[in-house]
């Protein structure tokens, strides 16, 4: 699955990446949008849901106008990498055709292949193998003929899936896992002799890997029990004696030579693989009928006390078994699995490549192991645990857009309430006063400039020390012609003639400041006019911005309550899904059980009836 | 003993047989390479007889609601997220904060503090995929802020291991002037190859 990860990322990112000039070169993705780029950041974070959701927004909002074809193509990739397969599927069978390198095209239509069939939409996936064009890279030519080999198996078209992997050569692991899917085709087919020659051939093989060790087990495992069931008991032997005595098959590999044996009569050597099994797991369907298959060997061999010992037993370990299922039933069938199941599930990890990490703790795990491992379980759990997400997501939301709704009142509260102070002191703040005044002030100014009235520009000290000489100029008692009086007068005439000269020395300076002072009180006048505008502007717009952002909020709340309820419905009837498969794969193994009780009780009977007939003789 | 206490063999082989012969036509999921994949391997390995053409439709049949549901719910989110940037960040005030990376040579990042006129307002740690998200060409929104028209300063000190895996931090500075609309700032870290040195540097979207 991680691979298959890396294998789908990779792909998106081929899908976005520009073709260069020389072949199989491409320029990475250059960042024209930021919105385009945060995208990019949860995706390769592989948080797909925000992802999306960032996307989805970013282009309803214009954000990405720079990337608007990839940004379609990375959402087919995102959608893709969170499972949402249908919705991809439209967007690759809308954009792949005209816009994107074939063979990438052909790569993203082989995943889409893949999850299809993993998915159970074989109908599908035939159709996306269907529409390759070209050749794939050779590892993925393998795989894809190994997935049309197992679509045409699906289908029931054995001879299709043989004629397709019987021209498999080679010595990869490849080629080993079509021998193996080859073999078991004929087996189906009834051609036993063709299928051992090749299933012999794998079940000999010296294996490179753990994965090739257990396909060789699994290889033998079928050999020997398809010529079991041909009544075959030599040839089954060698067969499933290959199977290593501790891997996963070694089970049944050993009821199989046991039976290999006592279909030969040879009852002593069936019940050394037989008693072997007894000390293990007794979940097993082998084990439990090793329980069943030490007595009638034994009875077989005379020992008929212990053979009733040994069916006591077994139906003793059957009933607590029975009980334990029952009680695993019960649990499922209550919902808790489920529950616990979520529980502690992150938030943020979602999409198509999660997979169980451990097995749930408790004492239903070891009955579900095997259900686990299916991909209808799987993908069946995913599918719980993405609606559990959204359920959540939902949860979330609804609880902010109540404190949004609560925000919106307080804010519209709140302009209501300083709206009246607002309004008070504009009507204060006369601004057409205040541009009046200012023209005012040019004029005179402008008045200043043409009569060159040094004077009124005269600071406060010289208007004064101005009024204080001129006053003392008009005095009478200076108008007498005395020697004093003129010599007063000629002081007088000079400090006015210095104030005069500093006065329109410094004329030009000050009417520079006071006009460039003037221009910025007019500039603030305009900022201030600009602003007034904005706040009228403000206080007309507001209350329909209130009622606008109001109507969006309270829209979307029973938006958010029916999305909610549909997911809760959806949970259930997926939740229900999951318990009939666990429940009903129970209930079997429970039937099991209570036929071999049946069967034990039988023998038991059987045992104890001969040995009362044998009393009574005597 | 004319009575048999138990069934043959053929029998007990028959059912051993039909729950391994449903486990057939295993993939190894390996997709660019040959490597291994022992859970997909058991996955199919183990598929059992429950996997019928009925809970299969059944299964196909949920998982289209299913689909369905996310089309709806993302559909959903994306109105929401619109809503609450709008509401709780509107457009005249709003000024979003981004990282980016270009390269990374000489830089691995594993903080961003940020700064707005003197007030811390972000502490950002990157985790290692996060950092390793800015380096494929990801941005990261590191922060959304209101501020009024006019004049602002902004510090951003970055931290990390520089050339030579030395410790290694950093700071920039940018005086900006809101307008009236969003704004957006992109804090972006560079390669300058000559210097063999990291380079910060604020950029300003409209």
């Amino acid at each position: 699955m991680q691979l298959l990860r890396a294998a789908l990322t990779g792909i998106v990112f081929l899908l976005l990446a520009m073709p260069a000039a020389a072949k199989d070169k491409r320029e990475p993705i250059v960042v024209q949008d930021v919105h385009y780029g945060e995208v990019l950041f949860h995706f390769y974070k592989e948080d797909y849901f925000p992802a999306i959701v960032r996307l989805l927004a970013a282009r309803d909002s214009s954000r990405v106008e720079n990337h608007l074809k990839e940004s379609e193509l990375l959402l087919g990739g995102l959608y893709l990498s969170y499972g949402h397969h249908l919705e991809a599927a439209d967007i690759f069978e809308r954009l792949l055709a005209d816009s994107v390198d074939q063979d990438i095209r052909d790569r993203t239509w082989f995943f889409l292949a893949k999850i299809w069939q993993q998915r159970g939409y074989l109908e599908r996936s035939q159709g996306a193998l269907g529409n390759i064009e070209g050749k794939l890279p050779k590892n993925l030519e393998r795989e894809a003929r190994l997935l049309q080999a197992q679509l045409h198996i699906d289908n029931g078209e054995h001879d299709r899936a043989i004629a397709l992997l019987d021209k498999w050569k080679g010595n990869t692991e490849w080629s080993r896992y079509a021998q193996f899917n080859l073999g078991v085709a004929l087996v189906r087919s009834g051609r036993i002799a063709e299928a051992q020659s090749i299933l012999s051939e794998l079940g000999d093989i010296d294996p490179w890997n753990e994965e090739l060790t257990s396909l060789r087990d699994k290889a033998n495992l079928a050999l020997g029990y398809a010529l079991l069931q041909d009544g075959q008991p030599n040839a089954a032997k060698p067969a499933l004696s290959r199977v290593r005595l501790e891997g996963p098959f070694s089970n049944k590999a050993l009821l199989g030579v046991g039976w290999a044996d006592a279909e030969l009569e040879s009852y002593e050597r069936a019940l050394v693989p037989w008693m072997e099994l007894r000390g293990r797991d007794l979940l097993d369907s082998a084990v439990q009928e090793s329980m069943l298959a030490i007595p009638y060997a034994l009875a077989k061999l005379d020992a008929v006390s212990q053979a009733a010992d040994h069916y006591l037993n077994a139906i003793e370990a059957f009933y607590e078994e029975t009980n334990r299922i029952d009680l695993t039933i019960d649990r499922i069938e209550s919902g808790l699995f489920f529950d616990e199941f979520v529980t502690d599930d992150p938030l943020d990890s979602t999409g198509w490549y999660w997979q169980m990490e451990e097995l749930p703790t408790g004492p239903e795990a070891r009955y579900l192991f095997h259900l686990l491992a299916t991909h209808e379980f799987q993908e069946g759990l995913k599918n719980y645990r993405d609606l559990n997400y959204l359920y959540r997501n939902l949860d979330t939301w609804q609880q902010n857009v109540v404190v949004y709704g609560n925000m919106l009142e307080t804010r519209r509260q709140a302009f209501a309430e300083r709206l009246p102070r607002v309004e008070e002191a504009l009507a204060r703040a006369d601004i057409d006063a205040l541009v009046d005044r200012k023209l005012e002030f040019d004029s005179l100014l402008n008045n200043i400039e043409e009569s060159n009235d040094w004077l009124a520009l005269a600071s406060e000290e010289q208007f004064e020390m101005w009024g204080e000489i001129t006053g003392l100029e008009n005095n009478p008692a200076l108008a007498a012609d005395i020697p004093e009086a003129a010599e007063v007068r000629d002081k007088i005439g000079l400090l006015k003639g210095v104030l005069q000269w500093e006065l329109e020395k410094d004329f030009k300076d000050r009417l520079w400041r006071i006009r460039r002072h003037l221009r910025q009180t007019g500039e603030a006048l305009v900022e201030t006019q600009r602003s007034r505008r904005q706040v009228d502007e403000s206080i007309r717009l507001e209350p329909i911005e209130f009622d606008t952002l109001g109507d969006r909020v309270y829209g979307l709340a029973p938006r958010i309550e029916r999305m909610k309820a549909e997911v809760g419905n959806a949970m259930f009837a997926q939740q229900q899904f999951l318990s009939d498969i666990a429940v009903g794969e129970l209930s079997a193994q429970k039937q099991r059980l209570d036929t071999y009780t049946i069967q034990a009780r039988f023998a038991l009977a059987s045992i104890y009836d001969i040995a009362t007939m044998s009393e009574a003789a005597e | 003993m004319n009575r048999q206490p138990f069934p043959s063999a053929a029998m007990a082989a028959t059912a051993v047989l039909c729950a391994l012969l449903l486990a057939v036509a295993v993939t190894p999921a390996t997709a660019e390479d040959m490597q291994p994949m022992a859970a997909d391997t058991v996955a199919a390995a183990e598929e059992l007889a429950s996997a019928d053409a009925a809970s299969r439709g059944e299964f196909r049949s949920l998982d289209k609601d299913v689909q369905d549901l996310k089309k709806e719910v993302l559909d959903l989110n994306r109105d929401l997220f619109l809503l609450e940037e709008e509401l709780l960040f509107p457009a005249n005030s709003q000024v979003a904060f981004f990282v980016s990376m270009d390269v990374g040579e000489y830089f691995e990042l594993d903080s961003v503090q940020l700064k707005i006129n003197g007030k811390e307002v972000a502490n950002y740690l990157y985790t290692e995929r996060e950092a390793g998200s800015l380096i494929r060409g990801g941005v990261h929104r590191l922060h959304m802020a209101n501020l009024k028209t006019g004049d602002h300063e902004l510090i951003a000190i970055f931290t990390g291991s520089g050339p030579h895996t030395r410790d290694y931090r950093r700071g920039a500075t940018l005086n900006f002037d809101k307008g009236i609309g969003a704004k957006y700032v992109e804090l972006e870290i560079t390669d300058r190859v000559q210097k063999q040195q990291p380079e910060f540097v604020i950029k300003e979207w409209e």
